[in-house]
């Protein structure tokens, strides 16, 4: 059980698949309904779905049991390697894709945050150290 | 007496706080890959999630104490590196220096939203029970999804967390 999973929200799930598998290395694993997709890259499976009403079959979206529907947004997210963050970011800026900031160089790494089309954060980042590497025995 | 002349060639002594628990943790996964039964997640790229967190020893007991993560470095008060698994989490307080910082708008991070990491658990009704008593926030109680079943909990920032259990039809990659 090494897969890591996590749930985005998004608007629109066909927006967000053209999104992380055309620009991030993500690749379809399934969309058998239009709210939910499941998309992996690596060890990480990205399950994306759009909010839905109380009765849907899918329960990953539904409103709280308060009836408080879930968005997309916030600010906590996944982080993605990169081996080359300005070359991505340029790429990225050419495809316009939104940023919320510019490169930040911090102790280990450097890195950017973009957003998909739901505005969710995705950050990206550049191990500017060996240690910093996700791979390894760091 | 005279000064030692080598006293100028000697380091200053730093005081270093000892981390036992990562002190545990390393020699465990050399011992593992020693033994050749290392987590081949372990050995690539780890998947990697940041949460920002009010107060970083809360955030950080909680995800030991109640969810199995392991202390992998802490520099307080600002940030910390967790792990469970190929899973590793970075914990930022916003409106500190690092992840947390306020961005060139000036909009500060903040906790909480919708996003979330969700955790296979065996038994959920079971891990639910065990997480309310010990008087975790539950934001959505057990139901019934597709081949899941599922709940929300909450750290004590108010960050989401999802605890699912496969059913019939669950589907793992391979």
């Amino acid at each position: 059980m090494s897969t890591v999973s996590v749930r985005y929200i998004v608007d629109d799930v066909d927006a967000a698949i053209g999104f992380y598998c055309g620009y991030l290395g993500f690749s379809e694993q399934m969309h058998p309904d239009p709210a939910f997709a499941m998309l992996t890259r690596g060890d990480l499976r990205l399950v994306l779905v759009a909010p839905v009403l109380a009765d849907h079959p899918g329960g990953g979206s539904r409103p709280m049991p308060d009836g408080t529907r879930q968005r997309p947004g916030g600010w906590n997210r996944f982080m993605l390697e990169v081996p080359d963050l300005p070359a991505t970011a340029a790429e990225l800026r050419a495809n316009g894709v939104r940023f919320r900031n510019e490169i930040v160089t911090g102790i280990g790494s450097r890195q950017v945050m973009i957003e998909d089309p739901s505005g969710n954060p995705v950050e990206l980042f550049e191990s500017i150290r060996p240690e910093a590497h996700l791979s390894g025995s760091a | 007496m005279a000064a030692d002349p080598l006293d100028a060639l000697r380091l200053p002594i730093v005081p270093v706080e000892p981390r036992p628990r990562f002190a545990d943790a390393l020699l465990r996964r050399i011992e593992a890959a020693a033994e050749g039964r290392a987590d081949p997640a372990a050995v690539r790229e780890n998947p990697t999630v940041r949460y920002f967190v009010d107060d970083l020893g809360t955030a950080v007991a909680f995800y030991r104490e109640r969810l199995g993560f392991e202390e992998e470095l802490t520099s307080a008060p600002s940030f910390a590196m967790l792990h469970r698994g190929g899973l590793r989490l970075l914990l930022s307080v916003p409106g500190l220096p690092g992840a947390g910082a306020a961005l060139p708008d000036g909009s500060v991070p903040e906790s909480g939203g919708w996003n979330r990491m969700t955790l296979q658990v065996p038994d959920i009704a079971g891990a639910v029970e065990t997480l309310r008593a010990a008087g975790v926030r539950i934001r959505a109680q057990v139901s019934a999804g597709v081949a899941v079943r599922q709940a929300l909990i909450q750290d004590p920032s108010g960050n989401l967390i999802e605890l699912f259990e496969p059913t019939a039809g669950y589907h793992e990659r391979p």
